[in-house]
């Protein structure tokens, strides 16, 4: 039992901003009242619902593989050293996994998404979520270049296709389903990419990317997932995507969708000298189509590791840089790309994309649709989300950072031009009531009665509130950190959902699988006992 | 430090129309490589199987794989380097000095053959085992194949992949990944986690005598390290966990007999691929698990008097 | 100036990054001796190793065997260190400035990654000299390094600037990756030298075999050599750089980058 006094509470969800009140929490919620247990003295504190990250790469076979690849930037890492309860592990640019759980409690977040799940790997997936000490998770699996759902597509086999994706899901014991360049990905197979969403793909001569997009989107509003369609879109970080990105959500009309990362794809131009900014055309039209959610996926000058699905777009990265390049090919599901990236305030482009990840957290007028990340680790890391809240925030301080950009990125961004301030009901909304309903997790993110008791608790101080570095943090109603200390905390829950499908499915799948892959059927679903505290959530 | 690409073993299967191996005796070492991944299975895009696909056998001798090859290279012992580094200028069509070929024990032509066979496949793949690894040049002889693979990427689909050993050291290699952030040679006695192959690795570590104790699992040292690391074993403590008794047993002070993990021991294993399968014992057995042991000598270390690791200081080692 | 003597063996390597001087100048004897070593996973004192005698300064002398303590001169960007006796692994490493000479020998990773600063090994040194560590874009950035004895693999692996010699011969892979600087081998190297360099000078005063991605340009000499010809000679490294004692065959590669790196081989006069 637990009594934080005094603090003062911004829980969105509820409509409470600043309110200064008492918050009770007994067997890991939160309750009415409580009488004894501890009590902590949170006068002139500020209290949040614990952040939830709705798009992090922080687990699975492309993490492991950045990993491997990179072992210079482990050794400039924070060192985080082992104790009686503690975990050895390093910091750095892609974290291990107990270092992962370590840093994003010690800043107040209680919940992440990992954004990218092969099959073929889950239980890799799990292994490492298991290891992550402390957060909540849930976890994406990668859909949209699935070549047995593919195939049906190409067949017009909507219903089938459904029902597979659905076996995927369980199979995969994963929470939601993720697009990642529909289409593109199994293109790169062969070394090719899909940039046109009406074109078929490599292979095919009816699945275009557009087809891909709708049909995933059709079937998971059917499925009735907790999440929408978490899409990556076609032509990631190409000058002029920007129509791109508006061709996509065109598509999607009529349906729900999370665009992920949406600054790498707001991007005008037709080259690397002409890129610029196309945030406000892409505001415009996202603040007019109210049935999308995104996530801002900003950059912040400084080490980066790009790793995403998005072979094609990675090779490109590798031969434009020169930097070392990692791909693996996940057969007929996915593949992954990793290119070690620096963003710098003098280069023209990052400049730019700096700008742009700002402008759509400005100029997207609707918090509870757009969230912050970072897509860690492609634009920063995670733990430096509080120098995005200090940018929303102090409209000041954002000017004199443009002030050092280069002359002619400012010609390319209207960043200058917006005054918006981000006040500390917003900043809950876009790192926790945001996310967390997106999501679906409806006792995450605000800390009405009946909430699971996860939040964080700042000191304010003349200059603001210490984001990034809270006096506690609570998670299901154990202190988990406290004065910089991150204490032993039971396990986090994995979210899982179990969609219906007809189990003659397997019927189908089998002879196929058998016939494509290369392990046995009966050892491809994730068993159960893998996942620590599994939560399996309704689809309705 | 071009990187590394590579793919799944179905992806291979299904699409790999030039296989090359590189120091590698697949027929005897991994004996069924080449009917379920490589060369017999139909493949989604080969379906005619065999006959859709080229494989390629370079090595210093005729092994029993050779039978399997269409295209047999004898390269000369320890030369390995050096065919992989023209192979490499030969691909971006640049200069070498012709005359220093033929100490490849290949020909120009040979060469010349081969880096055209790779542009032009549709999707090729490069797997290397120790026979390159293990010879000298060592890790370069692995990076000059990853490397390669990459460049080739430039001209058609290219990826490659290491001919991983027994005893799920790819597992190893993974889990140490994922928690310390290093494949293999992790040193933890500072309190965190640091990697330096050379200073770190097993052979070197012991042979050079820098532990004065050692717990061995799940591998036999003793039978293949260099005489003076088999020295050291002896005159250390040394603990060994294994369902056998090993070489490396008979120079220990205790030895454990633990279940045959995947036979009488579940697990996961994973794959050359970095594919994890879950091991179903079919057996049981009268031996506790490796786990077990470990746990019970964890909680052992754990009831003696608490060792902290010092904290770091402004300027920590790497 | 502080005297260290070594007076116990340590049974496992010991990590003394301690023994610096940014870490040590100023310090007297008693304030030495309680800075931390590291034997394995314990924490221990200097005074546990060392016999520490002196005033303070920014002259650190050490004594004995040490070929089992790592990590001397570690970052150091000014002072003296200088070593009788041999000493381990990454002396001098991330070194700025200052200078550290060992009359015996050295064991791997001298230098790795320094950035300024001079080091001289009389006897020999193990690998990875002046390199760069698993995985780090560049060694060297700047410095030098003279041994008078052999080196072992990987001398000047990936370094950017800066300049090795060493007296006898080294292993395979010297100026491995190179980005720049000067590597002098006055002992002539095993194999694959200069593999995959993209810029960087290599001297070679004895035939070495070459990688075929490497091509004969011409043979003459150089103007470079003289100037470093006669630094080198002030500190004992003899290197023939007049036109009567010869010429150097210059070879560019490596051509599998394509690298603009040379490697310059001696050829001289037929008597």
């Amino acid at each position: 039992m637990l009594r934080i006094a005094g603090g003062r509470v911004y829980d969105p969800a509820n409509g409470i901003d600043g309110v200064v009140q008492d918050l009770c929490i007994d067997g890991g919620r939160v309750v009415g009242d409580v009488q004894g247990g501890r009590a902590i003295d949170a006068s002139g504190m500020v209290i949040f619902p614990g952040g939830v990250d709705i798009h992090t790469h922080v687990a699975g076979a492309a993490l492991n593989f950045a990993r491997g690849l990179t072992p210079e930037n482990y050794r400039k890492a924070v060192p985080f050293l082992h104790g009686p309860e503690r975990r050895a592990g390093l910091g750095g640019i892609t974290p291990t996994t107990f270092a992962t759980g370590y840093l994003y409690a010690a800043m107040g977040w209680t919940t992440v998404n990992e954004a990218a799940v092969p099959i073929l790997s889950a239980r890799h997936t799990h292994e490492e979520l298991r290891d992550t000490p402390v957060v909540d998770k849930a976890s994406l699996v990668l859909m949209a270049n699935n070549e047995i759902v593919l195939d049906l597509l190409e067949a017009d086999e909507l219903e089938q296709a459904r029902e597979v994706v659905a076996w995927l899901i369980w199979a995969a014991k994963c929470y939601g389903v993720k697009a990642v360049n529909p289409g593109g990905v199994a293109a790169w197979k062969w070394g090719k990419n899909a940039s046109n969403l009406h074109e078929p793909i490599e292979g095919y001569s009816r699945v275009t990317p557009a087809k891909i997009i709708a049909g995933l989107a059709q079937i998971v509003d059917d499925l009735r997932l907790p999440h929408p369609l978490h899409i990556h879109c076609n032509n990631l970080g190409i000058p002029g995507n920007i129509s791109t990105t508006l061709e996509t959500m065109r598509v999607l009309d009529g349906h729900r969708a999370h665009l992920a990362h949406l600054q790498f794809h707001a991007y005008g131009g037709d080259g690397w000298g002409t890129m610029r900014s196309e945030a406000s055309t892409l505001a415009d039209y996202f603040n007019a189509h109210t049935s999308f959610s995104c996530d801002a996926g900003a950059i912040l000058f400084g080490d980066a590791m790009t790793i995403t699905a998005d072979g094609p777009w990675q090779h490109l990265l590798h031969q434009l840089t020169g930097r070392k390049w990692g791909n693996v090919d996940v057969e007929n599901e996915t593949g992954c790309g990793i290119v070690p990236y620096v963003y710098k305030g003098h280069n023209l482009v990052n400049a730019v994309q700096w700008a742009a990840g700002l402008e759509l957290l400005l100029l997207i007028k609707d918090p509870w649709r757009i969230f912050l990340t970072t897509d860690h680790p492609n634009g920063a890391g995670f733990w430096r989300y509080p120098e995005l809240i200090r940018l929303l925030m102090d409209v000041e301080h954002r000017r004199d950072c443009l002030k050092k950009l280069p002359k002619r990125a400012l010609r390319r961004t209207v960043l200058a031009d917006l005054d918006r301030k981000y006040t500390l009901s917003d900043i809950a909304v876009v790192t926790s009531a945001g996310p967390a309903r997106a999501l679906g997790l409806t006792a995450k993110g605000h800390l009405g009665v009946g909430a699971d008791a996860d939040l964080a608790i700042y000191a304010q101080g003349p200059d603001g509130i210490s984001f990034g570095r809270p006096r506690y943090v609570i998670k299901e109603g154990q202190v988990v950190v406290e004065d910089g200390e991150v204490r032993p905390a039971s396990e986090g829950r994995e979210f899982l959902v179990r969609p219906s499908y007809d189990e003659k499915i397997e019927e189908y799948l089998r002879p196929l699988f058998q016939k494509v892959y290369t392990m046995s059927f009966d050892n491809y679903p994730v068993e159960m006992e893998r996942l620590t505290r599994p939560d399996v959530r309704a689809c309705e | 430090m071009g990187g590394k690409v590579t793919c799944t073993l179905g992806e291979v299967k299904n699409r790999a129309d030039l296989i090359i191996y590189w120091g590698g005796n697949p027929a005897e070492c991994h004996p069924r490589h080449f009917t379920k991944y490589t060369l017999m299975p139909k493949g989604k895009f080969v379906p005619e199987g065999r006959k859709g696909r080229t494989m390629v056998l370079v090595d210093i001798r005729e092994t029993p794989s050779a039978k399997a090859a269409d295209i047999f290279l004898q390269i000369r012992p320890g030369k390995d380097f050096e065919v992989l580094t023209i192979l490499r200028a030969l691909v971006k069509s640049r200069p070498i000095d012709e005359t220093a070929v033929a100490e490849t024990g290949l020909s120009l032509e040979t060469l010349k053959d081969l880096a055209a066979r790779m542009k032009r496949a549709r999707f090729g793949v490069l797997f290397f085992g120790m026979g390159l690894s293990m010879t000298r040049g060592k890790h370069m002889n692995s990076a000059a194949v990853l490397t390669l693979a990459a460049e080739l990427n430039a001209y058609t689909k290219f990826v490659c992949m290491p001919m991983r050993g027994h005893g799920n050291v790819t597992g190893s290699d993974m889990v140490l990944r994922w928690t310390t952030g290093f494949p293999f040679g992790t040193n933890l006695s500072r309190g965190y986690p640091r990697f330096n192959p050379g200073e770190f690795s097993t052979v070197d570590l012991i042979v050079r005598g820098d532990n004065d104790a050692a717990l061995i699992l799940g591998a036999d040292p003793g039978a293949t390290m260099p005489q003076p690391g088999i020295d050291h074993l002896g005159r250390i403590p040394t603990i060994v966990l294994d369902p056998k008794v090993t070489h490396t047993s008979r120079l220990s002070r205790v030895h454990i007999t633990t279940a045959a993990t995947g036979i009488s021991a579940p697990g996961t294993a994973y794959r050359m691929d970095e594919i994890p399968l879950p091991l179903r014992p079919a057996l049981k057995s009268p031996y506790p698990t490796d786990e077990e042991i470990i746990k019970r000598i964890r909680a052992a270390v754990a009831a003696k008097p608490a060792w902290t690791p010092a904290a770091i200081p402004a300027r920590a080692t790497a | 100036m502080l005297t260290l003597t070594l007076k116990e063996q340590p049974s496992v390597p010991l990590e003394a990054e301690a023994l610096s001087p940014d870490l040590t100048a100023g310090l007297p004897p008693e304030a030495v001796r309680a800075l931390p070593v590291h034997l394995g996973k314990r924490q221990l004192r200097v005074a546990d190793f060392f016999e520490v005698d002196g005033a303070p300064g920014d002259e650190l002398v050490i004594r004995g065997a040490a070929d089992k303590v790592k990590w001397i001169g570690r970052g150091m960007t000014r002072g003296r260190i200088s070593i009788q006796g041999n000493a381990g692994m990454h002396l001098g490493a991330y070194m700025k400035g200052g200078s550290i000479e060992v009359s015996g020998s050295v064991s791997d990773w001298l230098g790795a990654e320094m950035s300024g600063g001079s080091i001289r090994v009389r006897g020999n040194a193990g690998g990875q000299v002046g390199a760069a560590y698993r995985g780090s874009l560049s060694g060297m950035k700047d410095g030098t390094i003279l041994i008078d004895g052999t080196a072992g693999l990987e001398v000047g692996m990936r370094m950017r600037r800066g300049l090795i010699a060493v007296g006898g011969s080294v292993r395979d892979f010297a100026g491995l990756e190179m980005k720049g600087g000067t590597i002098v081998l006055r002992g002539g190297a095993e194999l694959r030298t200069g593999a995959w360099m993209s810029r960087g000078t290599i001297v070679s005063v004895p035939q070495i075999p070459l990688l075929p991605t490497f091509t004969y340009t011409s043979t003459y000499n150089p103007t470079f050599l003289r100037l470093w010809g006669r630094y080198l000679s002030t500190h004992g490294f003899v290197l023939p750089y007049e036109e009567r004692e010869g010429a150097y065959r210059r070879y560019l590669g490596d051509s599998s980058v394509p690298g603009k790196g040379e490697i310059f081989v001696f050829q001289p006069h037929a008597s």
